[in-house]
């Protein structure tokens, strides 16, 4: 190198090293949970915190590690991204296979890459678009039924009276039901629409409220914070009511970034969300949450975070929104990915396992070290979390945190009250049971 | 006509006339597109500037990699000094180029007001560079008349 380059070099450096600048998390992520989490000041990065773990998937006989007086054993496996679970009444179990639909346009160049990176680790993969159903039979072994096809990109699904309703990503679709049937082949009957530009956020989870008159549909946004224009976020990002009998729908809460399973609490009446809050704006930032959904209420997405914290990345910014926004009940941890949501008063697992909230945690892809990647339980007291996440399922990846062999999605109870677990990286479902019943 | 000093390759200096005025021209639009994004918030501009900053950045390869060859190694008993200046002025221009690169894959309003900066730095001192080599290579025709 001649010695006029030597400067060229040096500056080159520097842009190597303010570039990689984002670093490690120093926060203790158990200072992110429960009703107040502490919240660090929101940066901006050249290149915000990334950490992928590379697929890998099971190998012949592993398992996901569980916590102590309980055991694993997988119950189905070559799946096509199996993402929620239903329990039927018979003790079938449906599986809904999918993923996006990839219908987003690459129009940055960040998407171009940011595409490429999800594929390495598995989340990328494609979706089967069907339900399978799953039966144990007399040996205790479960067998497989493919059971509907042909769906576009399903996420929740619900059985009211005898009539099942699957929300695609552009509606909600309905078949009818019967009870120890193997298959349905009757067409989908279009329900009701639901909001399906961009479909950044594609899942539309679903929930019936106790007496089934209503189906609550968490439909997320269209973008991290706003970055695809706020034209496509007309009725995203919200929790939409459907009345069951006229097919009408309306916003029921707002501001809720990506609320991606919902629940019904039948002995307090309560609609109950888990939702993945924002990213780039640092390790430690901002929490996932579950939260109780008041009606009318504005969680603040996009202005603001945990009540009032204003986002600063909004334009035009909106004061008199952010002065509406309020506080999720608890915070589940930053970047954890909460999937799977699940409100049980009784089950067949260990005493301490009783009366509280089941979430798993798929993982992040943008903070370091990693977080979530787990099945959670957080126990309940008066209809009201209390008390710090106790994890039950994890070793979904190596020690060094290099590769991955799975990652938890829905979370349901079978027929007999043990935990099962749709894992969308492993292509597998979970059975969780007492070590000694 | 003893100037402009003979650079050795007429490919590479037809290759250079031809891509170098390319990147400048993106970032020229990137900053046009910058200013009205941070005008409006209206996103088509932001993710304009994005693919024009990048693209440049790209199409700027070739033409930096002439310039360096010829700068510093084939023209170097004939290299003035605005030459010279021309190519930091480049390199200057190029690293912020790739700063705003990084800047512009933030989301929405976080690329400004720092996306705006960068791309008037880049514009500037690339711009400098042009008006310098212009004027120096009319000055030195002039003499070369005489």
């Amino acid at each position: 190198m001649t010695k006029a380059l030597q400067p060229a070099a040096f500056a080159l450096t520097c842009v190597m090293v303010l570039a990689g600048c984002a670093g490690k998390s120093e926060q203790n992520a158990a200072d992110q949970v429960g009703g107040d989490p502490s919240l660090p000041k929101a940066r901006n990065f050249l290149l915000p915190p990334m950490q992928v773990p590379r697929f890998v998937g099971w190998k012949e006989g592993a398992t996901p590690t569980v916590a102590q007086g309980l055991r694993i054993e997988k119950i189905a496996g070559d799946l096509k991204h199996p993402r929620q679970l239903l329990t039927l009444p018979n003790g079938d179990v449906l599986v809904v296979e999918a993923n996006g639909p990839g219908e987003e346009a690459v129009t940055t160049p960040k998407q171009l890459i940011a595409g490429m990176v999800k594929n390495t680790s598995g989340k990328g993969a494609k979706g089967g678009d069907r339900i399978t159903l799953l039966r144990k039979t007399g040996t205790g072994e479960w067998e497989k039924h493919t059971y509907i096809e042909h769906l576009h990109s399903p996420f929740g699904v619900q059985l009211i009276g005898s009539t099942l309703y699957v929300a695609n990503t552009d509606a909600i679709v309905t078949f009818p039901y019967t009870e120890g049937a193997t298959r349905v082949d009757a067409p989908g009957t279009e329900f009701t629409d639901l909001p399906s530009t961009v479909n950044h956020h594609w899942t539309k989870a679903l929930q019936a409220n106790g007496d089934g008159s209503k189906l609550y549909v968490g439909v997320g946004s269209n973008s991290n914070i706003t970055e695809n224009g706020m034209e496509v976020e007309y009725r995203r990002a919200n929790v939409l009511e459907v009345d069951v009998a006229s097919r009408g729908s309306r916003i029921y809460a707002s501001g809720i970034r990506n609320p991606t399973g919902l629940q019904w609490d039948a002995t307090t009446n309560t609609l109950w969300a888990i939702a993945n809050e924002r990213d780039e704006i640092g390790n430690d930032l901002v929490p996932d949450y579950m939260t109780s959904v008041k009606e009318g209420a504005f969680y603040g997405w996009p202005y603001s975070y945990y009540g009032q914290h204003v986002d600063t990345r909004v334009k035009p910014q909106r004061p008199d929104m952010v002065q509406k926004a309020i506080s999720p009940d608890y915070a589940l941890g930053s970047h954890v990915a909460a999937l799977g949501f699940l409100l049980s008063r009784q089950n067949a697992l260990p005493a301490q396992y009783q009366n509280g909230a089941f979430v798993s945690e798929h993982g992040s892809w943008d903070r370091s070290p990693l977080s979530g990647y787990a099945v959670v339980f957080v126990p309940f007291q008066d209809g009201k979390p209390a008390g710090k996440p106790q994890t039950l399922v994890s070793g979904f990846y190596s020690r060094d945190e290099k590769e991955l062999y799975g990652a938890p999605v829905g979370v349901v109870f079978d027929k007999e009250g043990a935990l099962l677990i749709a894992d969308d990286v492993g292509d597998a479902v979970w059975r969780v049971t007492a070590a000694s019943p | 006509m003893k100037h402009p000093a003979p650079r050795r390759s007429a490919v590479a200096n037809a290759v250079y006339a031809l891509l170098n005025p390319i990147p400048f021209g993106f970032f020229v639009a990137a900053l046009i597109f910058d200013g009205v994004y941070a005008k409006t918030g209206t996103i088509l501009w932001a993710k304009g500037a994005a693919w024009l900053i990048t693209l440049g950045l790209l199409l700027a390869i070739v033409p930096r990699l002439v310039n360096l060859t010829q700068v510093w190694i084939t023209s170097r008993r004939f290299g003035s000094s605005a030459d010279h200046i021309d190519f930091w002025l480049n390199v200057v221009a190029i690293v912020a180029a790739i700063l705003n690169a990084l800047v512009h894959t933030r989301d929405a309003y976080g690329i400004m007001p720092a996306g705006l900066w960068l791309s008037i730095v880049t514009v500037l001192l690339t711009a400098i560079g042009h008006v310098l080599i212009a004027v120096h290579y009319s000055t030195v025709r002039e003499i070369a008349h005489d």
